[in-house]
């Protein structure tokens, strides 16, 4: 019998990414309504140690977000050994080796200057998060992964998952249900969402995020080596790092194996380690014929130089930086906010919340009732895959505070049930022309049904009219009690009308605004609610 | 052999994975299987004999008012699969009165299943989210706190509402319904008593709104008939109503206390419009104010005339 080999030593870093993938996706299944008001654990933790987020929302809010802090201690641990993370623990990483054997072989001829993108997307990040462009959330990995996740991969999962079960369920014989239907119940249980949803932007989610994979054919990591800016954050705490790969022989030429095999690029043709680019993968401990390579405590820094952009490149950049916001500022829809554009309870005022909001959809994915949606172009290009609420595809649950539990930079804010249930996010209104009592002499009130303030904001006058056919009927007339009415959006959805809703909520009154309000003493009066 | 991918091969390929993908997923011949069984239920004939009780120590008073109508055995027989249908329709914990009381569906469960019962079902077409209603409401917890593998308190399954024809309906001629409801060897309603701003009051007729598909709201239109109709396939073996809260005002979801009388009453009758009527008394209204219960006495549903509806009181 042979003699039980140690495992290799890139058998360890493969553990560990599948370990963290594998919380990575047992958290974003978590992040769901978990049969109490509280939520323990959600995949905001990813978020939290997310560095890259942690300085741009600082930047952003003018002060340290506390939410974020543990996001520094994954920059100091890069400091002392470079980018273990990447090679390690980042699920972007992760899926992107793994969909490597489906990619095959290439060849690498990406032109050098592409790499210094992730430099300059990092400043662009850092600059525009100071004067008030928020961009973090569209080139940071994790908003990415998750936002294609929420919004696309998954819905369509469930989807097919349920339309299989479905199919055997009602057209399958009784054996095959015998094995589907525990299977079903499984999958049910613990994988699938509990009601299938569907998202506004689940296509251009999805494009996002399967460019990245797709940007694998020209180059392995390709996304990691030269767009990721929170690798290039990374990278730049991983010039100082002692802890790193080194060579022992540099220059040795024997057959650049090395600088072929690193999946980042970072060995040149001399057999030099650059640690901004290395991800500690260990491939080249494992296959270096010699053994040349190991890891330890570097005695100075490598001869490789470091990268980064040019000083023209920079103050350049910086300039943008500055100027772009300006651009953004001059359009209508800072001083008219669109009308139908609802943001969750909890929401800041609309500038700190764009800041502050890293476009990852996890308030998307939690929200039970399916009501909040990315955003397009309502709150300007920079608001794209921020969350609005969309009643009419679904309403805010009156006692659920969800949202505000996992957004992972206080960009809606984590209120108490009790207090969130005064938070105006809009006002209803009946449109006469429509709502069938009103306009056809015929009862409904299922909008009065469903309002869920305890002293209705929706309440109903009984009036004598005449309907279609010429009697006169008495019929329960609706209408909404603006001091009480908190846009919960449950109205619009459940209005029976085929189509458009007969009342319609908007943002008119809410409170993070109070200057758009309508009534404004009326909803603060402590006498109502 | 050729491994290369020419023109034809990739064409071929295609066409056959996308086809046998649209297949599993667009399933297009229907099979399906005959639900003419599940509408065709023998119905039980008419009693009009109602148990009233009350008393605070709700699984004792559950007791007692089902012993007073001939006990769980007169409609459980031993190897029945049993439905159970509260009201759990919103997201208010019990204390609100917008739901059946966790103790009185618990209570008719544990009964179930010493009267011999094979399976309890226990579910509701919410109208908020569900989980958060089935949690709130407290039955799930009261439930599942029973652990018993024959009473399950389950979240409607979308797969399994079937299209049923309404041939004696007058307004309503077809609707999608549970086919658990209707499969039900033993169908028990239990509704909460409660205020409801179109029907007037929500009790047993509104109570079976919760085993229907589609666009519920719909139904508004003409309620009072729909609801007739609808009594017309769905009925229940016995109606057990619970007004050991009752919602007076703001309903049907309420949310103040001060909109809640404590009653500590339970009504029971194999009857649904004589339990529906007894329990609009409990309100100071003359049941022939409920609109619903009205249409559908008319449709010999049921007996609405208190002179021929005997009380059987405890204590």
């Amino acid at each position: 019998m042979a003699m039980r080999k140690t495992p290799p030593p890139t058998f360890w870093r493969r553990l560990s990414q599948v370990l963290f993938l594998v919380l990575f996706l047992v958290l974003f299944v978590q992040t769901d309504y978990q049969g109490k008001d509280e939520l323990s654990g959600a995949i905001n933790l990813l978020f939290r140690i997310d560095p890259l987020i942690g300085l741009s929302v600082s930047l952003t809010a003018r002060s340290f977000v506390v939410l974020i802090a543990p996001s520094m201690f994954l920059l100091l641990s890069c400091f002392l050994a470079g980018r273990w993370f990447c090679g390690w623990a980042c699920p972007m990483g992760t899926l992107l080796d793994a969909s490597n054997p489906l990619v095959g072989s290439r060849k690498d001829n990406i032109p050098r200057p592409i790499s210094k993108i992730r430099h300059g997307l990092l400043v662009i990040i850092f600059v525009g998060a100071l004067f008030g462009l928020p961009l973090v959330g569209y080139f940071d990995p994790f908003a990415i992964l998750v936002r294609g996740l929420t919004m696309s991969i998954y819905p369509a999962f469930s989807m097919a998952v349920e339309q299989l079960f479905t199919l055997t369920y009602q057209h399958g014989p009784p054996w095959l249900n015998f094995a589907t239907e525990p299977l079903y119940r499984i999958l049910r249980d613990h994988i699938l969402p509990f009601e299938q949803k569907i998202f506004t932007l689940a296509l251009p989610a999805a494009i996002i995020l399967l460019t990245v994979f797709l940007m694998e054919l020209f180059q392995r990591r390709f996304f990691c080596r030269n767009i990721c800016p929170l690798g290039a954050l990374l990278g730049m705490a991983a010039r100082l790092a002692p802890w790193r790969i080194r060579n022992r022989q540099p220059g040795c030429r024997a057959c650049g194996g090395c600088s072929e095999i690193c999946r980042t690029g970072a060995i040149d043709d001399l057999g030099r380690v650059s640690n901004e680019r290395c991800i500690l993968c260990l491939d080249c401990l494992q296959q270096c014929p010699n053994h040349h390579f190991d890891f330890g405590r570097a005695k100075r820094a490598s001869a490789a130089a470091s990268e980064g952009l040019s000083r023209r490149a920079l103050i350049g950049t910086i300039a943008a930086g500055i100027a772009v916001p300006f651009l953004f500022a001059v359009r209508p829809l800072r001083r008219h906010p669109e009308a139908r554009l609802l943001r969750p309870p909890g929401a800041r005022p609309e500038g700190e919340f764009l800041g502050r909001c890293v476009r990852c959809g996890e308030c998307m994915q939690v929200c039970i009732g399916n009501a909040l949606h990315p955003t397009f172009a309502e709150a300007g290009v920079e608001g794209m895959f921020t969350p609005r609420l969309i009643p009419r595809i679904g309403y805010c649950e009156y006692q659920c505070t969800l949202c505000g539990q996992v957004c992972p930079t206080g960009a809606i804010e984590r209120l108490p049930a009790s207090k969130k249930q005064k938070v105006v996010i809009g006002r209803a209104f009946i449109d006469r022309n429509r709502c069938l009592p009103y306009a056809k002499g015929i009862p409904c009130i299922v909008c009065e049904e469903h309002c869920p303030t305890p002293q209705k904001a929706i309440r109903f006058r009984s009036e004598k009219i005449e309907n279609e056919q010429g009697t006169v009927i008495e019929v329960k007339q609706p209408y909404v009690i603006d001091s009480l009415c908190i846009g919960c959006g449950i109205c619009e959805n459940k209005c029976p009308l085929p189509g458009k809703s007969a009342i319609l909520v908007t943002s008119a009154g809410e409170s993070r605004h109070t200057s758009f309000g309508l009534n404004e003493s009326s909803y603060i009066d402590p006498e109502y609610h | 052999m050729d491994h290369n991918m020419d023109r034809r091969r990739f064409l071929r390929d295609a066409a056959a994975w996308s086809l046998s993908f649209s297949l599993i997923l667009h399933w297009p011949f229907p099979f399906r299987i005959d639900h003419a069984e599940a509408v065709g239920r023998p119905t039980p004939p008419f009693q009009t004999r109602v148990g009233i009780g009350k008393g605070a120590n709700y699984p004792q008073l559950v007791r007692r008012v089902i012993a007073l109508i001939g006990g769980m055995e007169a409609f459980v027989r031993p190897g029945m699969r049993v439905v159970i249908k509260p009201n759990i329709s919103f997201d208010r914990p019990p204390e609100m009165g917008a739901t059946t009381h966790p103790m009185v569906v618990r209570t008719l469960a544990e009964m179930a299943v010493e009267a011999g019962a094979d399976q309890v079902t226990i579910f509701d077409r919410t109208c908020n989210e569900a989980r958060r209603c089935y949690h709130t409401s407290g039955i799930l917890p009261a439930i599942e706190a029973m652990n018993s593998s024959t009473i399950r308190c389950e979240y409607i399954d979308g797969r399994k509402f079937v299209q049923v024809d309404i041939p004696e309906g007058r307004s309503l001629k077809n609707w999608t319904i549970y086919r658990d409801a209707l499969e039900a060897d033993c169908y028990i309603n239990v509704p909460v008593a409660k205020q409801h701003g179109l029907a007037g009051l929500s009790l047993g007729l509104k109570n079976n709104m919760g085993v229907l598909g589609g666009n519920r709201g719909r139904l508004h239109r003409k309620l009072d008939q729909n609801l007739a109709d609808l009594a017309t396939i769905i009925r229940p073996t016995l109606t057990v109503i619970d007004a050991t809260r009752m919602l007076l005002r703001n309903g049907p979801q309420g949310g103040r206390l001060e909109d809640v009388l404590i009653n500590n009453t339970v009504i029971a009758s194999a009857d649904p419009l004589a339990a529906d009527a007894c329990a609009t008394e409990l309100f100071g209204q003359s049941p022939d104010q409920v609109g619903a219960t009205v249409s559908a006495a008319a449709m010999n549903l049921g007996t609405l005339q208190m002179d021929r509806i005997s009380r059987i009181e405890w204590p």
